[in-house]
């Protein structure tokens, strides 16, 4: 938490190390959360780097109040529900998209290199509700807690339990056979 | 929020490897965009940053951390030292080995790299290098104080110590402290190290202007090891410079302190200005003397000698009456900060006041600046200095001593 806030105190004053050391430790965190919530590795990638790119014109308005990780992961998310409300806007083409971008996942010009267990884990969450998804994902993989996700959601905490116990219960019967 | 079962670990665990080409790529991207951001703000700030250089004499070299110290140590200060509560005298002797000291912090709009090295006697800062993370850079050489910005390919200077610390660590300061009136004293742990620490929060107006200060002392070292200053009494707001490491050096390099500025900038003197929340202060009728009759340079002369001669004799009413910022500070303080009662620095003969060498305006007149030399006790002889606000209220010409423009200089 200190070591967030000194690099972020780095980052605001100017210091380009330290917005380097963030993505150096945190884009992975986050192409993983992004390409979880999408199931598409193209759009994740998108939305990552334009997280980073807003992150680095506008280090005023960082306020840290948990963690940089749960930060991060806060600004994906964000990210991830406009672009699904975009989508909802224009449904038929995006899905075309993004069948497109599937067929490219493994191109050279990819950020995210694909394994077969990231695979089996997406398509197990891609099944989930999205509202599950994003609290198995932000709890587990943003290491965020209840409290800050409901605040993110606009939901109770117990909502948030339940849907975090739900999703799980469903991965669960999903993986069944896969994990081990 | 430890995974508990094998699909929890399966979700926690499960990680992703990236192209470390497009890595790079991307890194780039957001370093470029950090980059340009970076410009458009300096390029936002720099003009406003320049007023308020020329506007406010507290803020004229807007990268200097050291101003912090050099009003804790010209004017400051309380009677928290001689309680038993935290031995400052432990600090004092862990810093009188000192002669240089090396600061990183940050401004609003960027950080900056600080160097200070004190004079041999170690009375004062003689050498101060102040470079900020934009490529500005300030410094002092021969008396004068240069401040560089790369943008404008221009370096502005005043022929004054403007950047500096006015009473260099050491039992000097100690006993600044022991007489301030506005010092508060925390005691508590680095949230960071879990280091004892005492934390030393104090304010006042001088010449500066408003200033308030946090300061941070290790209690195992006993060595300042961060401060905050702010350009308010209540340190209200973002701080002026946020000072994160301080490092100390028994000494420093010359090589340090040198400064090679790129290309043939063009050198631009400073006006002479003072802070416009000092003005209110300098107002009152009942302050200064009268300018009728006489010309400026014998109205500044006349002023400079009676405020110096009362340092001399120990006569508070007439340094109050002379330099109205005096007012802010109680008896004990200007003994210790101003007169040196008992000191062998204490002021025992004015040799020479000097012609005017600079002239500028505040809100409510001319001002003047005028140099005055010294003799004090231990032998040597010092030059100071002065600005002289003038102004005429219900009609009447009148001046009064703002303050010193600038760090005293030992002379031969």
């Amino acid at each position: 938490m200190l070591k967030d806030a000194l690099l972020i105190w780095k980052f605001r004053s100017g210091d380009s190390g330290a917005l380097a050391k963030i993505y150096e430790d945190h884009r992975q965190n986050l192409l993983r959360i992004a390409a979880g919530l999408l199931n598409q590795t193209s759009a994740a990638e998108d939305i990552v780097h334009d997280v980073f790119v807003r992150l680095a014109q506008s280090p005023d308005k960082v306020r840290l109040q948990g963690n940089l990780r749960s930060f991060l992961a806060t600004c994906v998310v964000n990210r991830v529900r406009n672009a699904n409300k975009a989508a909802q806007l224009r449904r038929t083409s995006a899905l075309d998209e993004a069948r497109a971008v599937a067929a490219d996942d493994t191109g050279p010009q990819r950020w995210i290199v694909v394994n077969e267990r990231l695979t089996v884990l997406n398509n197990a969450l891609a099944q989930l509700p999205y509202e599950q998804r994003e609290v198995v994902l932000l709890h587990l993989q943003g290491e965020m807690k209840f409290r800050d996700i409901a605040r993110s959601q606009g939901v109770s905490i117990n909502t948030v339990q339940s849907r975090y116990r739900y999703g799980l219960d469903k991965l669960r019967s999903l993986l069944d056979g896969e994990i081990l | 929020m430890k995974p508990e079962n094998e699909v929890e670990r399966f979700v926690a665990d499960t990680g992703l490897d990236t192209h470390a080409e497009r890595d790079r790529e991307i890194l780039r991207d957001v370093l470029r965009a950090h980059d340009d951001f970076q410009q458009r703000r300096s390029q936002l700030r720099q003009p406003q940053t320049w007023r308020t250089i020329m506007r406010d004499h507290s803020r004229k070299l807007a990268t200097a951390a050291t101003v912090l110290l050099a009003v804790v140590l010209f004017f400051a200060v309380s009677d928290w030292m001689t309680k038993p509560a935290w031995a400052l005298q432990d600090a004092i002797d862990a810093l009188k080995d000192f002669r240089a000291v090396h600061i990183v912090g940050a401004f609003p709009g960027g950080t900056a790299d600080v160097w200070i090295r004190a004079n041999t006697s170690k009375t004062q800062s003689s050498d101060v290098v102040v470079k900020g993370s934009h490529g500005t850079i300030t410094w002092t050489q021969d008396g004068a104080t240069y401040h560089y910005e790369p943008n404008q390919n221009t370096v502005y200077y005043e022929h004054a110590l403007t950047l500096g610390v006015t009473q260099w660590l050491g039992p000097e300061l100690l006993e600044m402290l022991s007489t301030a009136q506005n010092v508060e004293v925390v005691r508590g742990k680095d949230p960071a190290t879990g280091r004892d620490r005492v934390t030393l929060l104090c304010s006042l107006i001088d010449v500066q202007g408003a200033q308030s200060w946090i300061i941070e002392f290790d209690v195992a070292s006993k060595l300042p090891v961060a401060f905050k200053q702010w350009g308010n009494l209540d340190r209200s707001g973002p701080p002026r410079f946020d000072a994160l490491k301080v490092t100390y050096y028994e000494d420093l390099p010359d090589s340090v302190f040198a400064v090679h500025i790129p290309g043939q900038p063009v050198y631009v003197q400073k006006p002479l200005t003072i802070p416009d929340e000092n003005i209110g202060v300098l107002s009152d009728t009942r302050d200064g003397l009268s300018a009728e009759g006489m010309t400026q340079q014998e109205a500044a002369e006349r002023a400079v000698r009676t405020m110096f001669q009362a340092v001399i004799d120990g006569d508070l009413a007439t340094l109050r009456k002379m330099c109205p910022l005096c007012k802010n500070w109680g008896d004990e303080f200007l003994r210790s900060v101003l007169l040196k009662t008992g000191k062998n620095q204490r002021i025992v003969e004015i040799l020479k006041i000097g012609p005017i060498s600079e002239t500028g305006h505040s809100k409510l007149g001319p001002i003047v600046a005028l140099p005055i030399a010294v003799q004090r006790q231990d032998g040597l002889r010092a030059e100071q200095r002065v600005i002289v606000q003038f102004r005429t209220l219900g009609g009447v010409s009148s001046c009064v001593v703002h303050g010193p423009y600038g760090l005293a200089r030992e002379i031969k």
